[in-house]
């Protein structure tokens, strides 16, 4: 595969730093993963940049999950490697979180509590209320989870994950089980986010025009490997809507379904 | 960024059960005052012989002498601690080795056959045992009021483990939590519930064990006080003692299911309750 044209979106790049300040770069070599006799990826090399925002979607089945699990480190490759700034996924540790299709949070802590279990050295009420704050959630801190409404509950999920401030974060579906207005305004939060924070993000979904809309570059998976590549000028703020960007829909979808 | 305002408010209660007025709070002792009053007309009546079933009136004046003799306090205090000491020992083993099953597999496999096999026998037929082996000395009624509170507590505190929500966990490991931290922030809590399932389960089979063994085989506490009172025909000795059984029961009931309530006051099943 070749390196991403990354000057194409404006994301600088620094050649001799491994690291961005805040976004740190993801190198898949040849990776393969089979369960049992399935092979769900085969030799996929992909690059990302630090502070792009990358999409995967595909078809279910298509081992998008499975490919952000590899990256996650919370699975082990068949074969190849998953690197992510330089370390081995598994050992990335507070480099990367990780935000799920489902909140997640703890029952039995507080809203602040749980946003505290995404630092790593101990709770530091001021970082907490800080993510708190940026998610617009700063009244709820005291609340449990069970007080909270959906949309709610997965904005705290985002406050967990961004409180220790990450250079990857990783996105599985995050967005999946919300009414169509609590994601729309959580598609806009998750993209201020990473414009302020500059974090690399990678966003797998089953939602083409959620993927147009938040990303720097989709990607189609299917037949285990990439299918095909779909970079987004990103020109000022989200121009959802436009002729633009449903045309880039379109083609995705054209991609996925092999029209 | 205005779509942000317009996330709906929390719902701070889930209650699809209407709350009590005040006074209606009472409502639950209604039956049980009914019941007492209509046995003292009864017995006053002559409607009840003596001789058959005393009246409330009349064991209320045996409890007060029995309280100013300090004869009753001594055989409660007996059995409070005979309960307490066996639920402390049964219910700790039960619990620990519940937390091991659940969390390791080579625990579980080594020891969880053989517990299920001892406990389809009921543990009370080992009495005529175990009177062989302790007597009819302390060891004999903490023994069988261990094992009787063991099962509940085992069983539960292991079915709790085991089914704590399995993407919490994979959550917690991939916020850097591993061993310690996962068991007592997300496992444990996790399982609590079903622990204090197992826990007023247990004490039911506490009690019950408890009066049995007493009534067998003792020289104090209220089982052996019920049966001297049988040899003497003090009928309203052994009416004292049944009804003291069910005033402990729902005692450490009411404690269980208070520690239970702020235990659990996360949960939406607790928060009006």
């Amino acid at each position: 595969m070749q390196m991403p044209d990354l000057a194409a979106h404006g994301v600088p790049t620094p050649p001799m730093l491994r690291h961005a300040p805040e976004g740190v770069e993801i190198a898949i070599r040849n990776l393969g993963r089979s369960f049992g006799g399935q092979r769900v990826l085969v030799n996929l090399d992909l690059d990302v940049a630090p502070g792009e925002f990358l999409s995967i979607v595909g078809k279910s089945g298509c081992g998008k999950s499975t490919l952000l699990r590899l990256v996650a480190g919370l699975d082990r490759p068949t074969s190849g490697s998953v690197t992510v700034g330089g370390l081995p996924a598994h050992e990335a540790g507070d480099h990367l979180r990780i935000m799920f299709q489902e909140p997640r949070l703890l029952p039995w802590a507080s809203v602040a509590e749980n946003v505290a279990i995404g630092l790593p050295r101990g709770p530091d009420p001021r970082a907490v209320a800080e993510a708190l704050e940026q998610v617009q959630l700063a009244d709820k801190a005291g609340f449990w989870p069970a007080q909270l409404s959906g949309g709610q509950r997965q904005r705290a999920a985002l406050a967990r994950a961004l409180v220790s401030h990450p250079g990857l974060l990783l996105l599985d579906e995050p967005l999946g089980a919300l009414d169509a207005l609590t994601r729309l305004t959580m598609q806009n939060l998750i993209r201020d986010m990473h414009d302020r924070a500059g974090f690399t993000a990678i966003l797998v979904t089953h939602d083409v025009a959620e993927a147009v809309a938040l990303s720097d570059r989709v990607i189609v998976l299917g037949q285990g490997g990439i299918l095909t590549e779909t970079r987004i000028l990103r020109a000022g703020p989200t121009t959802r809507g436009s002729a633009e960007l449903a045309a880039i829909e379109t083609g995705i979808l054209d991609a996925i379904f092999a029209r | 960024m205005s779509l942000t305002d317009t996330i709906k408010p929390a719902r701070t209660r889930a209650g699809w059960r209407p709350g009590l007025p005040p006074l209606q709070a009472l409502l639950p002792y209604a039956v049980p005052a009914a019941i007492l009053i209509l046995w003292e007309i009864a017995g006053a009546t002559g409607l009840v012989r003596e001789t058959v079933m005393p009246r409330p009136s009349v064991i209320l004046a045996t409890a007060v002498q029995m309280m100013l003799t300090g004869e009753l306090f001594t055989h409660l205090g007996v059995s409070a601690a005979r309960a307490l000491a066996g639920l402390l020992i049964g219910g700790g083993i039960g619990f620990l080795l519940g937390v091991a099953n659940g969390v390791s597999r080579l625990s579980e496999t080594l020891t969880d056959s053989t517990l299920q096999m001892v406990r389809n026998i009921p543990h009370l037929a080992l009495i005529p045992l175990v009177i062989l082996w302790f007597g009819i000395g302390e060891g004999a009624k903490l023994f069988l009021v261990a094992l009787g509170v063991f099962f509940p507590i085992y069983l539960n505190t292991l079915h709790g483990i085991r089914n704590v929500d399995p993407q919490l966990i994979e959550m917690g490991r991939a916020y850097g939590m591993n061993g310690r931290r996962l068991f007592f922030r997300v496992v444990l809590p996790g399982a609590l519930p079903s622990i204090f399932v197992g826990l007023r389960y247990g004490l039911g089979i506490m009690w019950l064990t408890l009066i049995v063994a007493e009534t067998l085989s003792a020289s104090s506490g209220l089982g052996y006080m019920a049966m001297k009172a049988r040899e003497f025909m003090v009928l309203d000795v052994v009416v004292l003692s049944i009804l003291l059984y069910a005033a402990l029961g729902k005692l450490a009931d009411t404690l269980t299911r208070a520690l239970e309530r702020r235990a659990l006051k996360w949960s939406p099943a607790y928060a009006n309750a």
